[in-house]
């Protein structure tokens, strides 16, 4: 019997281990290429560790200029930078926009009757089943009209028409999961409507609205395919379309694309690490109950 | 959309039973709040979908004058078009590759995660991370990983003597295939096991107890028990792996480019539209995707309603 517990407390370590391995090893294997000196990647059999830890491929991201092998380059801070405040700033305004629609709107659809509010919110949630490129080629041509294309306010607007759906979905459950009597006992007191909402609904629906904002933030910080067309410049164009551009014709930078890699994936990781609770709860109840 | 964590199931919003006099200062408020939202879908969803659809029956095309209407010829011309058929083939290589790998190993992620008592949350967090990651880092990474001279899949393939000499998989479509599913399956094996956890979570303890008084073992009460009760979870993370594997896009245009073997139907649509320019042929192609990837996932939540039904 003690052998047979043993036996199953190593099989669960076994599969934890693996797990960990998978999940965490192709992050591992990232951050020690970013950290290998050029010479030392184009070796067979690739070396675990780096041998001797070098900081010049963050150096060429992130200095003035560099030198490769004697030669003073341009480092790519320039465009570095650039993509990486507009990938901070789209997401972020697309985060704000999203949660704060969200938050109201679906409040009205939960709580507040209208005419046409059960037909609408069908409507619009359903149209989490339209993939973003099947309305692509019709809002190119849209914002090249109105000439938003290359915009903040432009991509902004697209990527808030995307994450809406979930984030009203998510929040209609958070709504519905609290009690109706909070909400009398305020109007009894003389509270209106809006009062009621801004100050005794938000503020217990906080984790409802930090789930909607970490799962819309994610998903705009990812976002590869649509800033691919309407970003066509570095006036708008975040890191997930700068970086695979550090490909050239004949030489691929493995070091400086996984150090770039590295940096784009520490906002994300700071979210998983911090931020988990929420996380888990806001798949957990948008991926329908 | 594309990058959408989930895919609502059921529920409606149930229509108000009692009737009584809506007071007018909440049918505007109403009507207040939800107008933004309202407006902002019509603007950028219901109305280029419409467009999506009109323009797919005629020919829009910015090196060629006039927009005639042309009926269906687009969807005729995509039947006999031989790329689109290899781009569909492809899709469908990479929908089966994805659904099996994520079910099973989310799966089996889910029941390791169920059992673990310590630290659970921080092998959560572990496991959820490659879904938080962008995919084209992913991709990137994964590359380097496939590298064949200097990259770590075939070096552990040298090692341990599997392969003789370097080989470069992404010459071969099957493997090629096979990789670039794998990517997928790194970053959306998480939303599975997330799913199927949740599902787990929810089965009474009671049951395995009464399972294992009735003399059953591990694999019968799994069998019997819980695989029954997690059914709706199960066919929610299917038709979330379907439709995220029938979009995907980014890991096998930065693993494969514009090549043919790993194409994907919206590499498809993004060549035909934004790179050849013929606009209103890519719209045609993406209206066909839509459908095939609504109609795939409609057959799991059919499923999920016949087994909350019986079940």
């Amino acid at each position: 019997m003690r052998a047979a517990a043993l036996t199953r407390r190593f099989g669960l370590w076994l599969a934890t281990g693996a797990l960990l391995l998978w999940s965490l090893g192709p992050i591992y294997w990232a951050v020690a290429t970013s950290l290998t000196a050029p010479t030392d990647l184009v070796a067979q059999p690739p070396h675990f560790l780096p041998p001797r830890v070098t900081f010049e491929h963050y150096g060429k991201l992130l200095g003035a200029t560099s030198s490769y092998l004697g030669t003073d380059i341009q480092s790519v801070w320039p465009q570095f930078s650039r993509a990486l405040v507009n990938s901070l700033v789209v997401s972020t305004l697309a985060t704000v926009a999203t949660v704060a629609l969200a938050a109201f709107g679906s409040y009205a659809f939960v709580r507040l009757r209208f005419p046409g509010r059960n037909l609408l919110f069908v409507l619009i949630v359903g149209t989490l089943a339209v993939p973003a490129y099947t309305v692509m080629i019709p809002l190119y041509r849209l914002l090249v009209c109105l000439h938003l294309i290359d915009t903040y306010l432009g991509i902004t607007l697209i990527y808030v028409s995307a994450f809406l759906p979930l984030a009203l979905w998510l929040m209609r459950s958070v709504y519905q999961s609290l009690p109706l009597s909070l909400e009398e006992a305020a109007r009894l007191d003389g509270a209106g409507r809006t009062y009621t909402l801004l100050f005794i609904v938000l503020p217990i629906a906080a984790p409802g609205l930090i789930a909607s904002a970490i799962l819309t933030f994610l998903s705009a910080w990812g976002q590869f395919m649509i800033p691919l067309v309407f970003s066509p410049t570095l006036a708008t164009k975040p890191l997930t379309v700068l970086i695979p551009e550090f490909v050239t014709k004949n030489y691929v930078d493995y070091g400086l694309m996984n150090a770039a890699g590295v940096l784009a994936i520490l906002p994300p990781i700071a979210v998983v690490l911090f931020l988990n609770r929420y996380l888990v709860q806001g798949l957990m109840a948008g991926s329908g109950k | 959309m594309t990058q959408q964590a989930a895919l609502p199931v059921g529920a409606m919003p149930r229509p108000e039973r009692r009737r009584e006099v809506v007071p007018r200062d909440e049918r505007w408020l109403g009507l207040a709040f939800a107008a933004p939202v309202v407006l902002l879908m019509a603007a950028l969803v219901f109305v280029p979908l419409g467009l999506t659809l009109w323009d797919s029956l005629h020919r829009v095309d910015p090196m060629r004058p006039g927009t005639p209407f042309i009926g269906l010829q687009h969807y005729i011309d995509l039947m006999s078009d031989t790329n689109v058929r290899q781009a569909w083939l492809n899709t469908v290589a990479y929908v089966i590759i994805a659904v099996v790998l994520e079910t099973l190993g989310g799966l089996g992620a889910a029941l390791l995660l169920q059992r673990i008592r310590v630290g659970r949350r921080w092998l959560l967090a572990a496991v959820i991370l490659p879904w938080a990651l962008p995919p084209v880092v992913n991709a990137i990474v994964w590359m380097w990983i496939y590298n064949p001279s200097y990259g770590l899949l075939d070096g552990a393939l040298l090692r341990f003597g599997l392969i003789s000499a370097p080989r470069v998989w992404f010459n071969y479509r099957a493997t090629a295939l096979f990789l670039v599913s794998l990517v997928h399956v790194w970053r959306m094996m998480p939303l599975t096991a997330v799913i199927l956890l949740a599902a787990l979570q929810s089965v009474p303890r009671e049951l395995y107890e009464a399972a294992k008084l009735d003399g059953a073992g591990p694999v019968q009460a799994f069998m019997h028990v819980t695989l029954p009760l997690i059914a709706g979870g199960l066919a929610i993370a299917l038709s979330q792996s379907t439709v995220f594997a029938f979009n995907l896009f980014d890991e096998a245009w930065i693993l494969g480019g514009s090549s043919l073997d790993t194409r994907t139907v919206v590499a498809q649509v993004y060549m035909s539209a934004f790179q050849n320019l013929h606009f209103s042929y890519g719209m045609a192609l993406s209206v066909l995707v839509m459908v095939a990837s609504c109609l795939v996932s409609l057959v799991y939540v059919m499923r999920v309603y016949r087994e909350t039904r019986y079940g």
